[in-house]
């Protein structure tokens, strides 16, 4: 069997960029300085649900607002997950985890609080009709829901005029799509002429296994996603007043 | 049929490995033999979507498919090509539909060999339409329209009968998303297997009632979708040491169609192919450099070292500078199995099969245990527990760990955090349960209560 040092025939990129730093070093950095704050960030950053609801407890013990927890301290949290993430200091298990634990963490302080928790917005996710495939509008639906968004996850094979019933009945600032046969993505056409005819103008973010920029291009409410993770960027984008045609500019990559 | 396990390896030694050899070749089709000395393309294609408008606009596409394809063969001088139908949904839901294109594609095939000799076989992969917006159904009324479908392309000119099953993929996604290595086992070895192990049976009766070949599976909705998800070298989303653990496990999965009773080519999708060639010794189909147009991988030409056909994945039929799609990337397969035969013949085929494999072998973890030599070992581990899904799929899994570790202290590099990785994987691994009835047991506690579309009755349990 033929064997060779491989130096000279490829180069492992990942190794090369490598931080010498380790992520939970690098977290440490960023954590919020106050301690109970503290506290809460770091369980979210280690996904440790028990830990955050049991931090969550002992801040709002104290006397502090258990709303203002999940701004200040859920999302500090995330905000670091998210951070590392995109340094690629983290994977995206790591993130799902962190996210299904804040995500505990927004339940237990709306259940401590007497007040309604207002979330940044309202955003409908859904796999196209006719495709059952859905672990990545599973990721989309945590990541968006850890980001502090409202999602309306109407599942997997959606008709598209349950689509359309939804975000009349919803209003939403943006609906998240995906489809990974090119034989079922068609169904982002008909949602978006169906809300084009009703004089809705919500930007309908599109990704999944066969689905192009190009093909999402042609439609008037399209925006063309590639990566899960820029599913919160592009809402974050929506409510600083991004439109569809600046939405295109920033995330269309290609 | 009955099922009968694998407790040794049908090949001797890894070295023995080769593309275009298995120790049982496969006669189908039009004067093909796969396995028996040569390599020929496999040629996938996806209609394009406004094509499945209706039966007859579809059966039109087909048509124009192979027409394509068939006449680009000829008109490059190509011996043998194998086309691949993966069906569209509503060609699996309507059975006649399915087998009104299997009749029309075999139909143009005949016209060329009968006018140019040239040696060719229609695989037909039917939808695993199992699982819908509700549900997953694994048993119910979508499996007897899946053996229906079956049927009738048999019946119409479909030469070798696929499917990529789902069996196991709703505990998986759930799973792979948080590193769970258990519900990775429990998901890909148990109720994987048990699914392939059903579905196979019954696609066996089939083909030998149709007297075509039950060809083999894939564990595309789970390694693929891990492959998938870890992506490129930057891509931070899956540990590619991950990816591979779940790879080595998936084997003991796909293994299972053959325990039923098929006997290849192995989808392409199938990366784990190569481990299952030197289990049974059935040809394998794989794919690699040729199948970009449908996604990048890490392996691109070591995935040619042990294949059989070799293939596309898949492609949208569409226009292209070269010709349609299906023509120009039906020709650049068919070039590298020109250049494959090419070394065969002239005796340096082995020579070829290291350059195409250590060319890969370091790029990434999961192109490492796949290559033949460590594909072989993994193999191993697997029939040395026949009767034992859990422990061979654990054992598969663990052999990787160590290959993989064992890789790192040579030219396999690996980052701080892909060693990591293999070390949780592995202590994770080394931590299960003992024997499979306490495993199955505390998984299906955890399992139906975290997973709302698992449904134990769809695996017999």
């Amino acid at each position: 069997m033929i064997d060779i040092n491989p130096k000279n025939t490829l180069i492992r990129y990942n190794i090369l960029v490598e931080s010498d730093m380790a992520p939970e070093e690098m977290a440490e950095k960023l954590y919020p300085t106050d301690p109970h704050i503290r506290q809460i960030a770091k369980a979210v950053f280690e996904g440790d649900e028990d830990e955050v609801v049991a931090a969550l407890q002992n801040t709002i013990d104290s006397g502090v607002d258990p709303l203002s927890l999940i701004n200040d301290a859920l999302m500090a949290g995330m905000e670091v997950v998210s951070t590392l993430y995109d340094y690629g200091l983290l994977y995206l298990p790591d993130v799902i985890i962190s996210a299904q634990a804040m995500i505990e963490g927004i339940e237990y302080c709306k259940e401590q609080s007497k007040q309604v928790h207002e979330s940044k917005g309202k955003i409908i996710s859904y796999v196209v009709e006719g495709d059952i495939h859905d672990i990545g509008k599973k990721i989309v639906t945590v990541l968006l829901r850890a980001n502090g968004y409202e999602v309306i996850d109407l599942g997997k094979d959606v008709p598209v005029e349950e689509v359309v019933a939804a975000v009349k009945k919803e209003k939403p600032i943006m609906l998240s799509g995906t489809a990974l046969m090119t034989t079922t993505m068609h169904a982002f056409k008909d949602v978006n002429s169906r809300l084009l005819a009703s004089d809705i103008n919500v930007p309908v973010v599109c990704g999944g296994g066969a689905v192009t920029q190009d093909f999402i291009s042609d439609y008037d409410l399209g925006v063309y996603c590639e990566e899960a993770a820029d599913v919160p960027k592009i809402a974050d984008s929506i409510l600083q007043g991004l439109d569809i045609r600046k939405l295109r500019d920033t995330f269309h990559k290609h | 049929m009955s099922v009968k396990r694998y407790s040794s390896m049908e090949y001797d030694n890894f070295e023995d490995l080769l593309f275009g050899h298995s120790k049982y070749p496969v006669k189908t089709g039009l004067d093909l033999e796969i396995g028996a000395g040569y390599t020929t393309a496999e040629i996938n294609y996806a209609p394009r979507p406004n094509a499945a408008e209706n039966q007859a606009t579809l059966v039109n596409e087909y048509e124009r498919i192979t027409r394509d394809i068939m006449e680009r063969m000829v008109q490059v001088g190509f011996p043998s090509v194998v086309l691949e139908t993966e069906h569209v949904q509503q060609m699996t839901h309507n059975p006649e539909w399915g087998a009104d294109i299997a009749n029309a594609q075999k139909a143009i095939m005949e016209d060329y060999h009968d006018e140019y000799g040239i040696k060719c076989a229609l695989r037909h992969t039917v939808g695993d339409v199992r699982g819908d917006r509700e549900k997953i159904d694994l048993r119910g009324d979508a499996y007897s329209r899946i053996l229906e479908s079956f049927d009738q392309v048999a019946s119409s000119g479909a030469d070798m009968l696929s499917i990529e099953s789902l069996g196991g993929k709703e505990v998986f996604d759930h799973a792979i998303l948080r590193n769970d290595m258990r519900g990775v086992i429990f998901s890909v070895g148990i109720l994987g297997a048990l699914d392939v192990e059903y579905i196979w049976q019954d696609i066996c009766n089939i083909a030998k009632k149709n007297k075509v070949v039950p060809a083999g599976d894939t564990a595309c909705a789970q390694a693929n979708t891990a492959m998938f998800v870890a992506g490129g070298l930057l891509d931070f989303k899956l540990s590619h040491s991950m990816a591979s653990v779940v790879r080595a496990i998936s084997a003991s999965r796909s293994l299972a169609a053959y325990e039923a009773g098929a006997i290849g080519p192995g989808k392409d999708c199938g990366y784990e192919n190569n481990i299952i060639k030197a289990i049974t010794g059935y040809p394998i189909s794989q794919e690699g450099k040729g199948s970009t147009c449908a996604h990048s991988d890490l392996m691109g030409n070591m995935s040619m070292q042990c294949c059989d056909l070799w293939s596309n994945e898949s492609v949208e039929y569409r226009g292209d500078f070269g010709g349609t799609t299906v023509q120009c990337w039906g020709e650049t397969l068919s070039y590298d199995c020109s250049m494959m035969n090419t070394a065969l013949e002239a005796g340096v085929g082995k020579t070829l099969r290291d350059v195409l494999m250590v060319s890969d072998r370091y790029r990434d973890p999961q192109a490492f245990i796949l290559s033949y030599d460590n594909a072989y070992r993994i193999g191993e581990v697997i029939t040395a527990h026949p009767d034992d899904l859990y422990l061979r799929a654990k054992e598969a899994g663990m052999k990787a760990c160590e290959l993989i570790e064992s890789g790192s202290a040579g030219f396999l590099e690996l980052s701080k955090f892909e060693k990591a990785t293999i070390n949780k994987a592995w202590n994770d691994l080394k931590s299960l349960d003992e024997n499979k009835e306490s495993f199955i047991c505390n998984c299906l506690d955890t399992y139906s209560s975290e997973v709302d579309t698992f449904n134990t009755s769809n695996y017999g349990l």
